[in-house]
């Protein structure tokens, strides 16, 4: 694919200020607004494993943190381990017995590590079994956590009745009238000597850990024996069980492979999808799939006259429909320092409007405390674009007329009966064209003084029909259209001397 | 029983120790880190591997730091992280750069919904229910002494020096290019998988045996390592007994680890010394080495002979040993406090960050001030 997209030549300006290759962009149609992965909101929409391609639901997921049950990845070499029919030894002894039951191995079919080396047993089911290593640790550290959180929970409701108290100051008179709180205790007839609440129950200090004055040595061989590298673990080995970090090889163990995500993008501005997986982990298609590749004229540079500085040279583009709807383009002169102002005015206005309506939602989850606000989503924040920091250093002379581009039509690939369009077209402007597609000649001017071999890079505002069809649909009215305007930037490639 | 606990919360906390070198994370409550990994992005321009500490402006961290914690959210967390709190475990000395970026992320564009900030040094005690301990985090780039009291870390005694994994792999690449030719082509993950697997921190009389003129003794039996499949290099017993020994080498200020430690302990007060001295806690990586342990005892005991630190009147020297690896203790200690209701108490949301703009820090002054 890479061979037909790139070298990344022609990028264009995502709307938050990035410069990417159109086929890393998205286009939001609820907005008209192009986005890339920078500026959408990603999110995981399923959980699979990429071995055994099932889809794990997000609580089972959860329990096995995040790890597949049945896989497993080698812990020497990180590659997948495939479990293996034991070798037939033990069938001389009888053979009824182990048609009944085989037994398995892992076995890793990269560098040889099978699980037999660490001494785990075989088997007797292919996915399951496998013995789970402990933290041996994990017991007092559970204790310590339980008494932790009961000490960190008592806190916090003192803190909550000293809140209580200092409002109950201002009604109470026990204290001026002399009445304290134990006389009016012995009046009503409750017993007197009631500890405090909060002392009684006090939680448990948890018994802190006590230094040692003596330390591991080195073991004494060490000065003289001479260590085999190949029963040490690398660092990668060792990190990839956190738990154990196991210093020789003898005590790696398989490790759980972890799972992958499908994810699912969404607009931040409109807070619809621009793109949704399909959830079948081996289908590679999707729900949503609003990628500017789609919905975008791809602009290709098809020849450049060899630039030299100072001198005008022919530059012809290829423009591409990829839509159903007929457009219109033209052309206009890339402003970089204007655009940036306007648009951070048009930025400051949206923000105001957002945080006007923003308002709303914040308090309303604030009162929920968590149980609500997972189920409604609290809209997302805006982050201001950047500017954009490439620099032209090329004039491109920009065309008056526009050019129409007809609609993509796949069957048109095969009509053989050749043009039968009935355009009208600025013929300085459009050389030639065949069904959506329209060869384009500009003239551009690498700046006066360039040095040799400088990259020359160039841009313009590409303005396009977009026929939006959603909102049609909805309203059953005709399409809307927009005028979309688009930056466009092109690496022509470095100036030569002259002839 | 942890299993059940995972299904009641409904909220998974992110725990997060973004190192120079590798990044621990992990959930709040668990009691080890689900994966460490290097602290590095690949470069979409130019497709080269870079730490996200090497960033050149604020900008180009901020780039950084969304592409990292994309990965860890999407490769390794398996959530989404919206709407979702998380604890990151940082250094005290942490650069305000970098803590003010990370959160400039986090909120506005992970939109996470509440942060909580721990610093690394107190909360690896968690892990031990000690209060008070000499905490020396033997990092990548530095070591930090940091002596906490009572739960309060002593800030005006702190010491740092920059004694680390950094510095040893330097040694190691020094040590080797005297009998071995291509070492400055190597990357550096090769002298830290030498220094890992040969190197170790030797006994402090053999280190000035071989200080002396004539040494007595043989050093350890050279190691034969394999660099790329065909070729390999001599890891001599020099190298494997000599790479840790910059720890304790003396700068021109007089200071090594040994003193850094001392240092720390004479700044805070009298009555605290000798509680200090029995409470030394060793975190970070550097601090698994074998012998590291035995051989900074003996190095302390050595320095407190000196007049330097005779006022100090130590008795007795106790190191402590945490229930996990020194290399993720500090991860450890923030998922012990995520998994405590302080999360809710104490961590910034998204409300106040937004208000205010800025983390709250311990050097700001409005800060402190409200605490006094």
């Amino acid at each position: 694919m890479s061979y037909i997209t790139g070298p990344d030549v022609v990028k264009y300006a995502c709307t938050c200020g990035l410069l990417k290759p159109i086929s890393y962009l998205y286009f939001c149609r609820y907005c008209t607004q192009l986005r890339c992965s920078f500026c959408v909101c990603h999110e995981v929409d399923s959980n699979f494993c990429g071995k055994c391609s099932e889809n794990i639901p997000s609580s089972e997921a959860r329990s096995k943190k995040n790890r597949c049950g049945n896989c497993y990845i080698c812990p020497s070499c990180e590659q997948e381990l495939s479990p293996r029919v034991a070798s037939s030894k033990a069938s001389a002894e009888g053979d009824e017995k182990v048609a009944a039951r085989k037994m398995y191995y892992l076995f890793c079919q990269f560098c040889r590590w099978s699980s037999r080396d660490v001494g785990i047993p075989d088997q007797s089911s292919v996915t399951g079994g496998w013995p789970e290593r402990e933290n041996v640790h994990a017991n007092s550290l559970h204790e310590l956590l339980d008494l932790d959180k009961a000490i960190v929970l008592a806190q916090k409701q003192q803190q909550e009745k000293d809140k209580k108290k200092q409002r109950g100051k201002f009604i109470s008179y026990t204290d001026r009238t002399g009445v304290t709180a134990a006389a009016l205790r012995k009046r009503i007839g409750l017993p007197a000597d009631l500890t405090h609440p909060l002392l009684k129950s006090k939680p448990k200090e948890p018994e802190p850990m006590v230094a040692r004055t003596e330390v591991e040595k080195l073991p004494d061989d060490i000065f003289t024996k001479p260590i085999n590298l190949m029963e040490i673990t690398t660092i990668n080995q060792r990190l990839l069980q956190p738990e154990a970090q196991p210093t020789t090889v003898d005590k790696l163990f398989p490790v759980h492979k972890q799972l992958s995500i499908k994810r699912t993008l969404r607009c931040r501005t409109c807070e619809h999808n621009v793109s949704k997986p399909e959830y079948n982990p081996s289908s590679v298609k999707f729900k949503i799939q609003l990628f500017a590749y789609y919905h975008v004229p791809e602009v290709r540079i098809v020849t450049v006259e060899p630039l030299r500085a100072g001198k005008p040279c022919e530059l012809i583009l290829k423009f591409t429909n990829p839509t159903q709807h007929q457009t219109t383009i033209s052309f206009e002169e890339l402003n970089l320092v204007e655009c940036s102002e306007i648009e951070e005015n048009k930025f400051s206005e949206l923000v105001q409007n957002l945080s006007i309506q923003d308002k709303q939602p914040l308090s309303l989850s604030n009162q929920s405390s968590g149980s609500l606000s997972l189920s409604s989503r609290s809209p997302s924040i805006v982050v201001k674009p950047r500017t954009i920091t490439k620099s032209t250093n090329c004039t491109v002379e920009i065309p008056t007329s526009s050019f129409i581009l007809l609609p993509r039509d796949d069957a048109a690939e095969y009509d053989d009966s050749g043009d039968t369009h009935s355009i009208q077209d600025d013929p300085k402007l459009v050389k030639w064209r065949k069904s959506n597609k329209a060869f384009v000649r500009l003239t551009v001017t690498p700046d006066e003084g360039l040095p040799l071999n400088t990259e020359v890079n160039c841009g313009f505002v590409m303005q396009h029909l977009y026929t939006n069809t959603i909102s049609g649909q909805l309203e059953k009215k005709e399409p809307q259209k927009y005028d979309h305007k688009v930056k466009v930037f092109l690496t022509l490639g470095v100036t030569v001397g002259s002839e | 029983m942890a299993i059940y606990e995972t299904l009641n919360s409904d909220k998974l906390t992110v725990v997060l120790d973004i190192g120079t070198v590798y990044t621990k994370f992990g959930f709040a409550g668990e009691f080890a880190p689900r994966n460490i990994m290097k602290s590095t992005v690949r470069c979409k321009r130019t497709d080269r591997l870079r730490r996200i500490w090497d960033y050149e402006s604020p900008e180009d961290l901020y780039d950084l730091l969304v592409e990292f914690i994309h990965v860890i959210y999407f490769k390794y967390a398996i959530l989404s992280p919206k709407d979702k709190p998380i604890i990151i475990v940082e250094s005290l000395l942490c650069p305000t750069l970098f803590r003010e970026t990370l959160a400039k992320v986090l909120f506005s564009h992970f939109e996470i919904s509440m942060m909580l900030c721990l610093p690394s040094h107190l909360v690896s005690l968690a892990s031990m229910a000690v209060d008070t301990a000499l905490v020396v985090d033997v990092g990548y780039k530095e070591a930090v002494v940091i002596p906490i009291c009572h739960g309060l870390p002593m800030l005006q005694a702190w010491q740092a020096l920059p004694l680390g994994a950094q510095a040893i792999h330097n040694k190691v690449r020094q040590l080797l290019g005297s009998n071995n030719t291509g070492i400055q082509n190597l990357g550096e993950d090769v002298m830290e998988d030498i220094k890992v697997r040969c190197c170790f921190v030797t006994e402090k009389s053999r280190a000035l045996q071989f200080a002396s003129e004539k040494p007595s003794i043989q050093f350890c039996p050279d190691v034969k390592y394999p660099i790329g499949g065909t070729e390999s290099i001599i890891v001599s017993g020099k190298v494997r007994e000599k790479a840790f020994e910059i720890l304790y080498e003396e700068d021109n200020d007089h200071l090594c680890l040994s003193t850094m430690i001392l240092d720390a302990i004479l700044q805070v007060d009298i009555n605290l010394r000798q509680l200090l001295a029995e409470n030394i806690f060793l975190i970070g990586g550097t601090a698994m080495t074998a012998g590291f342990k035995a051989r900074l005892k003996e190095e302390l005991e050595g320095q407190l002979e000196n007049e330097r630190y005779g006022k100090l009147h130590l008795k007795k020297l106790a190191f402590h040993s945490p229930p996990c690896k020194e290399n993720y203790a500090a991860w450890l200690g923030g998922a012990i406090y995520g998994a405590t209701e302080l999360l809710n108490m104490r961590a910034v949301t998204k409300e106040i960050y937004f208000k205010e703009k800025r983390l709250p820090d311990w050097i700001h002054l409005s800060e402190t001030s409200r605490n006094l």
